[in-house]
């Protein structure tokens, strides 16, 4: 289990689900629906987890150890309490930067069979 | 769901909506649900507010339509970690396969036991007809009752046991009387009421024997090394 843990490429390819949970989750601790709304967000709608994908993606990702749970709130006050805040941990950091870099490869790649255009 | 409204203002949302995801949400296995389905109600209910604040009923129907098409993609993926995890479906489907044997079982001993009475005139086993008829009308109808109830709530098993064959042996005897004393003949009250009451002795003995056993294995699992 500890090598498992330890070896990030195992976990490649993260599901599309799995890759924007890691991401939304790198700069801070979210609960549930705070995920759900950084990824619509950031992908302007084209990506929208529904409850099954996102804490079936989540409990998948605690038990693999990318992501824990937390009882620091952001901002108690505004906050319900019954919520679960999830964080990254420092393997799902490790993991989610294995997968972007996977994914740059593939760009990489895509650029120099002139797919894309260069930045 | 674009805005940012984690804290949008308590605004009753349809009970309807959200009855009716709780009621879906019994598409999930059980361990899953005990552990995410308040955290996807509340999920569901902050969409469901923010869709109808910023997009009125056809965002609403979207959002719907997106939950379904959603639980209809993750449930039977989590049933099938769920059967390759523990094994628990299969584990529960032998119990069941057993438990039905068992039962079939029985009534077919009964029966013959029955004929050969009927056969030879033997008295004591034609007496014997009214436990049977008791026991296999109660069983059936008592036991997926009983079934329903434990696999789609959280009650106490043997609770749930005790209540339902009570009810039901009790409503099948009040419908045999006032059939039975209707018809006349050969009708015996005395017969009828002893055939529930063991009817009743013997479902609910079985549930007892079964709850027994089960939690000594757990007891088991969990004192374990």
């Amino acid at each position: 289990m500890a090598k498992r843990k330890s070896d990030p490429e195992l976990f490649l390819p993260l599901t599309p689900a799995m890759f924007h949970i890691l991401l939304a989750l790198a700069d801070r601790e979210r609960h549930g629906y705070h995920i759900m709304q950084e990824v619509d967000e950031r992908t302007e709608g084209k990506v929208r987890l529904g409850p099954g994908t996102l804490y079936g993606s989540i409990k998948r990702m605690l038990a693999n150890g990318m992501v824990e749970e937390t009882d620091e709130r952001p901002d108690p006050d505004m906050d319900d309490e019954r919520r679960r805040y999830y964080r990254l941990t420092d393997f799902g950091y490790r993991v989610a930067r294995a997968e972007a870099e996977r994914l740059a490869g593939l760009v990489k790649t895509a650029r120099s069979k002139k797919l894309l255009s260069k930045a | 769901m674009t805005a940012n409204n984690s804290k949008l203002p308590e605004k009753r949302v349809h009970p309807l909506s959200l009855r009716l995801y709780w009621f879906l949400l019994l598409a999930y296995p059980l361990s899953f649900r005990r552990e995410y389905a308040p955290h996807m109600a509340q999920v569901f209910r902050d969409c469901y507010r923010a869709e109808k604040i910023n997009r009125g009923l056809p965002g609403v129907s979207r959002l719907i339509l997106r939950t379904l098409l959603d639980l209809m993609r993750t449930a039977p993926k989590e049933h099938l970690e769920n059967l390759g995890k523990d094994h628990s479906v299969m584990n529960n489907l032998r119990k069941d396969a057993l438990a039905l044997l068992g039962c079939i079982g029985i009534i077919v001993a009964a029966f013959l036991l029955l004929s050969y009475g009927r056969r030879h005139e033997v008295s004591s086993i034609l007496f014997f007809g009214y436990a049977l008829d008791a026991l296999v009308t109660a069983g059936i109808v008592g036991n997926l009752i009983v079934f329903l109830l434990v696999r789609t709530t959280r009650l106490n098993p043997l609770r749930t046991a005790l209540w339902t064959l009570l009810i039901v042996n009790g409503v099948l005897l009040l419908v045999t009387v006032i059939i039975g004393s209707r018809v006349g003949g050969q009708f015996r009250l005395g017969s009828v009421i002893v055939g529930y009451l063991v009817s009743f002795a013997f479902w609910f003995s079985l549930h007892w024997i079964w709850a027994k056993t089960k939690s000594d294995g757990q007891v088991a699992v969990s004192g374990g090394p």
